[in-house]
């Protein structure tokens, strides 16, 4: 009886201790005069490619973003190839020709509301995925993917990777360079503990590899970790010009699939 | 520069031949506690027949003054001991030791008639507070683990950086900014367990002296504080034995005569199990994490001859944590050799060996082991002088030479094959000062000097330079021991008093101080992986200048102690960090950093009841701490972190009985500054935020109240133990830790704050016993 009356205090103490508690808060927040956001991609894959054009809301408003409509949109390369692009809905603008090819540099053109945003992307070439495996969470029990690429040599290479669980995107900017790997195989694990689902035998998961330029790669290696422990959160450097938020990514992209065991 | 230095030299020089004119003889020795035979630091000695003009014990606790031939009464007293009175005849240089009582409770209030403890008004120094390690014991404290740094905290213009975290801001400092120093060692990292325990261990310390800026000539490398502890020397009478025993730590202290009334030692230890809580909990995943930290204070000493002593001294701390396969451990050592000498009775020397070194290892065992390792060291010779001139007048000078090694990161396997190494750094920082501290035969006193640092940024190595982008413009390579970049600073010191009555005073000072060594740190609580970085080619050396101004005033034959000062500081080569900075395993770290301004000032107010069956105090600071870079707002002045506008700590101790003691700290702070977003947008089908203005968003105010209360059982024999009970967060108000924003789990079309708590009402109960 007196074990299991100390036993009941220290698990008190401990729930004391070792829990913190959160809840929800009400803050009055800075309001900020809305600001555009692009989205825009080229890949060496075949198209339509998309540019998405939104603007930023307030923080206390709804998830909805309201598409920019009406924006004159434009990508070119170096290579003579021009295209304005349609909108087939609010917001969303697609390439109707273009080809996008590695090595080649494309620029973005956005004119919205009087306001002229660039930006340009080099394609860089494909990175082929080796393998593709499940393994144990170095912090946990859990399973988690893993993919082996083998870094080309003698070049500065960039990457993005993209987790899809039974075709759903999971959240998280996963970005790596070879700066302590040139030339090397890569591995890369997807640490996504915001993933939206979780890891079931049976779900079939694919990973895209983009290889990608180093101002996209700022780009989304700052996106990854703009918030959470950082002091001084702010917004990712972007590679379109003029203020808007957002990126223009011209990339390669390899995919790779299993089905977890 | 040169012109000031030269007219320290010049008035200095005058004070020496006024001194000569006299006949003068010398009293000199070290003032004791009777019962432990420590030397007692900071004890005064005065003479009745020349009032004003007592002088007080170093470090080692020697004194000496020097005055024309006559008959006195000399007096010893330090507080908390019964004053010792004795009558000389000066005729020729004499040794007088004194041993002081501990003033037992009964005695008190006639000590407090017959002594003067008006210390603050009458010492040059201004910025100083010191802190009784008695006093420690009675006010509560998280876990019932009494803890020196979290203390200080509640003085005014000390802010502690955010619970759960042992860093603390002095005067807008960064955290990285206080020089900590145990028996003289660098402490690289003060934090136990992610800050929530400071790494020293009370028990084995005599005494803490914290320096707001205005610190002597003697001390340097750090631009807001200096906090000097000082460990035990141990018993060296008897032999005696006092521990703890707590929910979540236990300690065990063991001092005696290595050869009696010569030598002692002592030998002080702790230990947590918090992770022996962790095995309860039904997740297999944290029932088997490791969770603790233990650490070891040694010290040994030796009195050679009169003239002669040596002192041994030793900190080694470990804390690991680790969670499956993952696994962090990290910790400071550091070593001290001393030699005191006495050239003669007027000219005492110490030299010093010290070594320090902090160095975490992460460790990752995924079917393969890798090993991620990260240190850095300092070798260190120091040599003190101290010269009584006269009884008005002290000089003190020295030097002190230290290699820096740095390693910033390197990954091996297993077998210690390495893998990836980043470019070590290397630096030898070297110093010469001098103050004088002359006392005027009016009112007036003051101290003053400078600093000479010399800092050389060592190869071997590749050393770059960078464009506004930061990327690498130029390389030169280095071989071993060549010089990189020297810096010089001269850094002036002085401090101005100026005693009205015996009541009170009025003081003023100036201080320039130099930081070589910088702390990379962006996230919201300190990590034990935060990397110290070299001045060097990109980086400049951090400068302050601070002026304060204090009044100080004592009620009540100085039962009452009253003091505002109020300082203004401009700081310059500040570091902040670009957007989405990489700090960690970095070869070109540097590239990372912007470089900007600073200034910080403020009002603080103490009004301290210091005897008494009730005592305590109320300190209210009222600041304001800027920064300044191009880069961020636009480059105008904005909030740093850690500016707290109010900032309020009261201490309550009361003594019921002689059984009885209960305690109560009340601390009130204005949040601090921090980026909150201003909006939100979509990438890639995730919610991201708006952020505008760097800092431009407060945190909630911060209070708590915690209580507590000790129990002093009845003395069996030669055995002594106390109950200390304790409730941290009396009246659980939900604290702000940090805040944070994420898309609503409840309604998905929406946003939210969430706001986390640590602590609300944790009580600890802790046993405490002595023979």
């Amino acid at each position: 009886m007196k074990y299991n009356i100390t036993i009941a205090i220290t698990f008190f103490v401990l729930i004391i201790v070792f829990s913190s508690c959160q809840k929800v808060i009400n803050l009055d927040l800075n309001s900020a005069s809305p600001q555009i956001v692009i989205e825009g991609n080229v890949y060496d894959q075949s198209g339509p490619y998309l540019v998405k054009i939104s603007q930023t809301v307030n923080f206390d408003e709804s998830n909805v973003y309201s598409p920019v409509t009406g924006a004159i949109v434009e990508i070119s390369d170096n290579d003579g190839n021009s295209e304005i692009l349609t909108e087939p809905s609010s917001g969303s603008y697609i390439t109707s020709a273009l080809q996008g090819v590695s090595g080649r540099t494309y620029t973005l053109t956005v004119i919205s509301k009087g306001k002229t945003y660039t930006a340009s992307s080099t394609m860089p070439n494909p990175v082929n995925i080796d393998s593709i495996y499940l393994e144990k969470n170095m912090f946990g029990n859990e399973k988690i993917v893993s993919v082996n690429f083998t870094d080309p040599v003698n070049i500065s290479n960039y990457y993005h990777l993209i987790e899809f669980i039974n075709n759903g995107r999971q959240t998280g900017f996963n970005v790596t360079d070879d700066n302590l790997n040139q030339g090397e195989i890569i591995s890369y694990s997807f640490m996504s503990a915001g993933n939206v689902s979780k890891l079931e035998t049976g779900d079939n998961v694919t990973v895209w590899l983009e290889s990608i330029d180093e101002n996209v790669y700022e780009y989304f290696r700052t996106a990854g970790r703009d918030g959470g422990q950082s002091s001084s959160p702010s917004n990712p450097t972007s590679n379109i010009s003029n203020g808007a938020l957002g990126y223009f990514n011209a990339c390669s992209v390899r995919t790779i699939s299993i089905i977890a065991q | 520069m040169i012109k000031k230095s030269i007219y320290f030299i010049f008035i200095f020089l005058l004070f020496f031949d006024s001194i000569r004119a006299q006949q003068q003889y010398t009293i000199s020795g070290f003032i004791r506690d009777a019962k432990t035979g420590e030397e007692l630091i900071g004890a005064t000695v005065s003479i009745k027949e020349l009032p004003g003009k007592g002088v007080s014990t170093n470090a080692y606790g020697f004194y000496s003054i020097t005055l024309p031939s006559g008959n006195y009464e000399v007096k010893s007293q330090y507080m908390g001991y019964e004053p010792i009175s004795k009558q000389i005849v000066l005729n020729k240089s004499l040794k007088l030791d004194f041993t002081l009582n501990e003033s037992s409770q009964k005695l008190q209030e006639v000590v407090i008639t017959s002594k003067k403890n008006d210390e603050n008004v009458t010492r040059t120094q201004m910025g100083l507070q010191k802190m009784d390690i008695k006093e420690i014991n009675n006010i509560p404290v998280l876990f019932g683990e009494k803890d020196m740094l979290k203390t200080i905290q509640l003085l005014p213009g000390i802010k502690s950086a955010g619970e759960g975290n042992s860093g603390f801001n002095v005067r807008g400092g960064a955290s990285d900014q206080n020089l900590i120093l145990l028996d003289e060692a660098t402490v690289y990292n003060a934090s136990h367990l992610m800050g929530f325990f400071s790494v020293f261990n009370s028990d084995a310390i005599k005494d803490m002296s914290v320096y707001k800026g205005n610190e002597p000539a003697e001390y340097g490398g750090r631009l807001s504080s200096v906090i000097d502890i000082k460990m035990k020397d141990g018993n060296d009478k008897k032999y005696s034995v006092n521990g703890g025993i707590g929910l979540i730590s236990s300690r065990l202290t063991v001092e005696g005569p290595i050869v009696k009334d010569k030598g002692s030692f002592i030998v002080s230890a702790r230990r947590t199990y918090a992770d022996l809580f962790l095995k309860l909990l039904k997740d297999t995943t944290l029932n088997q994490a490791k969770l603790f930290f233990y650490d070891v204070n040694a010290k040994a000493n030796y009195r050679i001859n009169d003239k002669n002593r040596v002192y041994l001294s030793g900190y080694f701390g470990k804390d690991a944590l680790g969670i499956s396969s993952f696994g962090i451990n990290w910790g400071n050592a550091t070593g001290t050799i001393r030699w005191n000498h006495l050239f003669s009775d007027r000219l005492f020397s110490n030299t010093s060996l010290i070594f320090s070194n902090y160095d975490y290892k992460i460790n990752v065992n995924m079917g393969s082991e890798m090993n991620i390792i990260s240190q850095i060291q300092d070798y260190n010779i120091k040599q003190d002088f101290q010269y009584y001139a006269g009884i008005k007048s002290t000089l003190k000078f020295g030097y002190n030479s230290t290699y820096h090694k740095i390693i910033p990161g390197a990954i091996t396997t297993a077998d210690n094959t390495s893998m990836k190494n980043l470019t070590n750094r290397y630096a030898w920082e070297n110093a010469f000062y001098l103050s004088h501290q002359y006392k005027f035969s009016g009112k007036t006193s003051i101290e003053y000097g400078s600093r000479v640092t010399i800092f050389s940024l060592l190869g071997p190595g590749n050393f770059y330079t960078y464009d506004n982008k930061g990327n690498a413009l130029d390389t030169a390579k280095y071989s071993s021991g060549q010089f990189v970049k020297t810096y010089i600073y001269i850094e002036p010191r002085a401090t101005f008093n100026y005693v009205i009555n015996q009541k009170s005073s009025v003081k003023a000072s100036y201080a320039r101080n130099v930081q070589n060594l910088h702390l990379l740190s962006n996230s919201t609580s300190g990590n034990p992986t935060d990397l110290w970085i070299p001045s060097s080619n990109n980086v400049k050396p951090e400068i302050a200048d601070q002026t304060s101004l204090g009044y100080y005033r004592n009620f009540n034959d100085n039962k009452y102690e009253f003091s505002i000062e109020t300082y203004y500081k401009s700081l310059q080569n500040q570091i902040d960090y670009k957007n989405g900075a990489e700090l960690n395993f970095n070869d070109n770290v540097e590239s990372q950093l912007l470089f900007g301004k600073g200034r910080a000032y403020g009002l603080e107010l103490l009004f301290k009841k210091k005897y008494g069956k009730f005592n305590g105090w109320i300190s209210y600071t009222l600041s304001r701490t800027e920064r300044k870079f191009d880069e961020i707002n636009n480059g105008n002045y904005y909030p740093a972190k850690q500016d707290r506008t109010h900032d309020i700590s009261i201490v309550g101790i009361y003594e019921i009985s002689k059984r009885w003691t209960l305690s109560a700290t009340w601390v009130y702070n204005t949040g601090s500054a921090v980026t909150f977003p201003a909006g939100k947008y979509q990438i890639d089908g995730e919610t991201k935020f708006y952020y505008t203005e760097r800092n431009a968003s407060r945190m909630p105010a911060y209070h708590r109240l915690d209580i507590g209360a000790t129990w002093i059982r009845k003395k069996m024999d030669k055995f002594e133990s106390s109950w200390t009970f304790s409730l941290y967060n009396a009246y659980g108000y939900n604290n702000a830790y940090t805040i944070t924003f994420r898309d609503s789990k409840s309604d998905p079309s929406k946003t939210e704050a969430v706001q986390t708590t640590l602590f609300k009402f944790v009580p600890s109960i802790t046993y405490n016993f002595k023979f």
